[in-house]
């Protein structure tokens, strides 16, 4: 049968930011797909070299614009190990609750866009929409920004907590909880839903571990890899957390392992805050003079929302001389070929969708 | 009498109604119906009348399509501009289209690089007039905080004739809806608040 040759975007409503993908088919099954990236590309890593420390968290939100306090957080905590400044436990706590109620966020969203990606329109993508605004609240309540928050400052937060936060937190976890059943209750049960996730996009577990993805995408194949877990940062270790992984490495397992994340992380914020001790969370003010690294080089990795981030920065007085981002999406982007080899065209995106990749993470 | 009432007593309208029998009548006596024929003496006889310019502005003006299309972090926004919170349906703005020829207002929403230009271009060209753009968010109005990357040129308005602005980073969805806004009292509507 002949080779047809399809391209895919940059602009296609189905490709979350501006991707290009060149598809060979025959007849309706994929026989290669090769994307073409670079459309988002502004040198992140390059503009990070001419700016002084804390000028650079801006920068950094900009990657994951759908998860961004991760990667601040990533960035700042890198400075803090350049510059050997510890973290008050109080502040430690505080970002722990922010970053779970950002990676709820964030999976939320991947849940929508998932759902009007494979035709189950609309419905779910009003709800997850809904929910992640209620999110959007407490996080715009607690750093006074709705998507850019800038809120990490070096040994703590800007800010602490407001006084009702907690109270409000608590209400909206227990909202979150009930909630969550009915998204699985409304999907699973939907013969559509189901037969378009099972089976479709495998990814074995050598396969995953051979491409280096990381994050939902390789727990869905069997491997139980957490960076909160195996490189406990913070107080993940206090809190008992334990990440959840499947076995069968299809679409199906890589939307459930999301859905269990969001549960884990909605227990993982009742938790720290009932644990959250008293103290004092604000850090050092941002002044254009920061203190001088100790540390000529620094790495640090952390768990965002899409997998492992490793920032790897190399410190000279008042700039770093080089940082380098190892950002999750990429590479989990480089999968894609394995994951679509033999699925219908129509397929396809279902397996971005599950992937879960945000172009401006690809690109930097 | 005012300028938006036809006189339909008048020569010219009935010359031209009676134009217009001829050829229903003919298609009908030939039994072959000439649409394209028809529409274009139809379109002729409407662009004089300023009862149905003001019908078609009226439309045009309640019916905003938003082409389909975010490029980096506003996108995020422009699709909770799209969600039940905002409910952007009510002023006929959320039929987000996957098409640039069915659509009226393409909202430039991140960063514009290089070698994103010819593929805006190519969409703006491709939408039917009357067309207009948004430019939403600091990195479409003058290249945000990338103003000294190599790759982002300093706002869409060095490729594309922009209509409304929009300031922030990200602009919250409501500033997206009092944008739209502007642009339908720019069309020419009589928007209430």
């Amino acid at each position: 049968m002949t080779v047809t040759r399809i391209n895919v975007g940059p602009v296609h409503p189905s490709t979350h930011g501006v991707i290009r993908l060149v598809v060979d088919l025959e007849g309706d099954t994929i026989v290669n797909v090769e994307p073409h990236i670079g459309f988002l590309h502004r040198g992140v890593e390059k503009l990070a070299e001419s700016r002084m420390y804390m000028q650079i968290p801006p920068y950094m939100e900009k990657l994951d614009y759908v998860a961004p306090m991760s990667y601040n957080e990533a960035y700042v905590a890198t400075v803090e190990t350049a510059m050997g400044i510890q973290v008050s436990e109080r502040s430690q706590y505080i970002r722990v609750i922010l970053l779970e109620l950002q990676r709820i966020a964030s999976h939320l969203l991947s849940l929508g866009t998932l759902c009007n990606d494979i035709g189950q329109t609309f419905t779910a993508f009003m709800w997850a929409f809904k929910d992640r605004d209620i999110v959007l609240d407490l996080l715009q309540e607690a750093t006074g920004s709705r998507m850019f928050y800038v809120n990490m400052r070096l040994g703590g937060l800007r800010e602490d907590l407001p006084a009702d936060f907690s109270e409000h937190t608590l209400n909206t976890m227990d909202y979150l909880e009930k909630r969550i059943p009915e998204y699985v209750a409304y999907l699973e049960k939907n013969p559509i839903f189901t037969e378009r996730m099972k089976g479709i996009g495998v990814i074995t577990r050598d396969e995953a571990k051979q491409l280096g993805v990381t994050g939902p995408v390789l727990r869905a194949s069997g491997v139980n890899y957490d960076v909160r877990r195996s490189n406990a940062y913070y107080v993940y270790s206090k809190l008992h957390f334990t990440p959840k992984s499947l076995q069968d490495g299809d679409n199906f397992s890589r939307y459930k392992v999301r859905i269990l994340e969001i549960q884990e992380s909605v227990r993982l914020v009742k938790s720290a805050l009932k644990a959250l001790p008293e103290g004092n969370a604000k850090g050092m003010q941002v002044k254009l003079r920061s203190p001088n690294p100790v540390n000529r080089i620094s790495v640090v990795n952390r768990e965002l929302p899409k997998g492992e981030c490793m920032m790897y920065m190399v410190a000279d007085p008042q700039k770093p001389y080089r940082l380098s981002i190892r950002s999750p999406s990429f590479i989990n982007l480089a999968a894609i070929n394995h994951m679509a080899k033999g699925e219908r065209f129509a397929d396809l995106f279902g397996i971005l969708g599950t992937l879960d990749i945000i172009m401006g993470c690809v690109d930097r | 009498m005012t300028d938006n009432e036809i006189d339909t007593n008048s020569e010219e309208f009935m010359d031209s109604k009676k134009e217009m029998d001829k050829l229903v009548y003919e298609s009908i006596k030939e039994k072959e119906v000439k649409p394209n024929a028809i529409f274009a003496k139809l379109s002729d006889l409407t662009r004089s009348m300023p009862v149905t310019k003001d019908v078609v502005n009226w439309a045009r003006v309640n019916s905003m399509w938003p082409l389909q299309f975010g490029l980096a972090c506003c996108a995020i926004e422009l699709m909770d501009f799209g969600s039940s919170r905002i409910d952007a349906e009510r002023k006929g703005y959320l039929l987000f289209r996957g098409t640039p020829r069915q659509c009226d207002v393409m909202i430039i929403a991140g960063w514009v690089t290089k070698s994103m230009v010819p593929e805006i271009k190519r969409l703006y060209e491709q939408m039917s007039k009357p067309r207009y753009v948004v430019a939403f968010g600091e990195c479409a109005t003058c290249g945000g905080p990338w103003w000294e990357s190599y790759n982002i040129i300093k706002g869409i308005d060095e490729v594309l004739p922009v209509d409304v602005f929009v300031a922030g980073c990200p602009p919250r969805p409501e500033n997206l809806f009092a944008a739209l806004m502007k642009l339908q009292k720019k069309v020419g509507g009589n928007v209430e608040g």
